[in-house]
């Protein structure tokens, strides 16, 4: 096994690069990996495909920073805060290319590539206006019942990013806690960043091996970042900070307030 | 003056949706249906299984939480189930009920949460319909409408992100998606279903204190009224109690201001 503690900056500056499919762990405001996000968005990352299921600030910041060119979604919204604004604005102008989905199509999508394969059936999806203009779904009869299907292309992320709550300095992971799509995500990624809240020690994991939920073998970096989904909440741990949210909420109202967002909490910032 | 609020009669209305053994899918910023499956759970449907986007079943929440995925509602769940877990379910069959939200729902229950105008330019981009596109298809759903005006009850769906009944009769069995289908919608005004025949939708109970009238003049669509409609059962005594007690910071008023 091999030795992955890095900084923040340096697995981001090693192992995202521009144009590459990022997977972004975390559902909501819930165990959203922020502070990779923040960081991304302080590199200035460019053309990134974005990935995930319901998603909220996460997506909404890497988009108004200019960071993304392409996102899979099934979801982007602040919840009970309103609308993620720069995901609208940009949807709208056509600034970035929507590849919509529902929940268990993008879910599946990645699985597709966890299991190596270049696509995978579901139910569901016919008959939907997000079926008949999805570029990654397509209709398929089974090949012994006849039963007419939908067929949703793989994505390969070439990085997964997560936020997770402990793991050894070789990359044994433990959720401890909703799993989400994190782990499909990990299987499926060419490279998986993770942040997690404590580094223990490695005979904590060789003594406790049920409680491994992602094994070192699909992990790149890992960063030891304490409260690493703030303003998302890490279950167990914190719940999410709604006045933080309710701030970006309000900032996103314009393009400016944005910025200014941005330039107070993120690029004249470290995390 | 009624002693509930709107919130509180609608949350009772979707509650009665859940039989007892029904496995529920409760999604993400859903505060009527997590209040809907946790009155169904404490009353009339004690062995109702309740799944939400917090990834868990059977939580047993002692406060109604903001964040409708967010640990709050994990207390006391016998388990982690991973949504993805939840869909295999569904697409076995073996999921009983959805409740869904919508921006737009048309006179044959499609819903939309996508776009309002053309998709390739849109007026408005919504932020999409989660699991609608999938779930809808093959299981039951009750959408819940918090303002019923011809803006959100529409003739047609800019955009059908949710499949109702498509273009209605046996739409969809044509379009590959036989079962299931959206059984009721529940809105500020009444209750509907949909005619078995046509598929359209059809006005089934009116909530007190509003008039036939009023809810003709904010649908946009020719809603097919029955010669009986009744009165909308309200919430009762015991029923507030529980809503308030369980739901102290007001979650499910969200949707109302």
């Amino acid at each position: 096994m091999k030795e992955k503690l890095y900084t923040l900056q340096e697995a981001v500056s090693s192992f995202i690069n521009d144009g590459d499919v990022v997977a972004v762990g975390g559902v909501g405001r819930n165990r959203s990996p922020m502070a990779l996000v923040r960081e991304i968005v302080r590199q200035g990352k460019k053309d990134l495909h974005i990935v995930g299921r319901e998603k909220g600030m996460d997506f909404d910041m890497l988009i108004g920073a200019g960071c993304v060119r392409k996102v899979s979604f099934a979801l982007v919204s602040l919840e009970e805060f309103g609308l993620a604004m720069n995901f609208r604005r940009k949807a709208q102008t056509g600034e970035i290319e929507l590849d919509e989905h529902a929940c268990n199509s993008v879910i599946t999508s990645i699985r597709a590539a966890a299991m190596g394969l270049p696509f995978l059936p579901l139910r569901g999806m016919l008959g939907s206006d997000v079926f008949r203009v999805s570029k990654s779904l397509t209709e398929i009869k089974c090949p012994f019942t006849g039963e007419p299907l939908a067929a949703v292309k793989a994505i390969k992320p070439d990085v997964t990013i997560i936020h997770a709550h402990q793991a050894d300095k070789f990359g044994n992971v433990r959720i401890q806690g909703s799993p989400f799509e994190d782990i499909l995500k990990a299987w499926a990624a060419e490279k998986t960043i993770v942040t997690v809240e404590e580094i223990i020690d490695h005979e904590e994991i060789r003594n406790n091996t049920h409680l491994t939920t992602i094994p070192h073998i699909y992990i790149t970096a890992v960063i030891h970042q304490p409260k690493g989904a703030w303003p998302a909440s890490c279950d167990r741990y914190y719940d999410s900070d709604r006045e933080e949210v309710k701030t970006y909420a309000q900032a996103i109202k314009t393009p400016e307030g944005f910025q200014e967002y941005l330039d107070r909490r993120v690029l004249n910032r470290r995390d | 003056m009624a002693d509930y609020t709107v919130a509180e009669l609608m949350a009772v209305c979707l509650a009665r949706e859940i039989k007892d053994r029904d496995r529920v899918l409760q999604g993400l910023y859903s505060p009527l249906p997590i209040m809907a499956c946790l009155l169904a759970k404490n009353f009339h449907a004690p062995n109702m299984v309740h799944i939400n986007t917090a990834d868990v079943i059977d939580p047993e929440p002692t406060e109604v939480p903001f964040s409708t995925a967010g640990p709050a509602l994990q207390e006391r769940a016998v388990a982690y189930l991973p949504l993805w877990q939840t869909f295999d379910l569904a697409q076995q069959g073996k999921l009983d009920l959805i409740f869904l939200g919508a921006a737009q729902v048309d006179k044959y229950g499609n819903t939309n949460l996508s776009v309002i105008g053309p998709y390739e330019k849109p007026k408005v981009r919504l932020p999409g319909g989660a699991a609608s596109a999938h779930l809808c298809a093959i299981m039951d759903a009750v959408i819940w409408i918090p303002r019923h005006n011809a803006r959100a009850l529409v003739e047609k769906v800019d955009f059908i992100t949710g499949q109702g009944y498509l273009t209605g009769g046996k739409a969809r069995e044509g379009a590959g998606i036989p079962k299931g289908g959206p059984r009721k919608v529940v809105t500020n005004l009444c209750i509907m279903d949909f005619e078995p025949e046509t598929k359209a939708m059809r006005l089934v109970s009116i909530h007190p204190g509003v008039a036939l009238e009023e809810v003709k003049e904010n649908t946009g669509f020719e809603l097919i009224v029955p010669d009986k409609v009744e009165t909308t059962e309200p919430p009762n005594k015991e029923e507030l109690e529980f809503m308030r007690q369980i739901d102290p910071k007001g979650v499910r008023e969200l949707e109302f201001h």
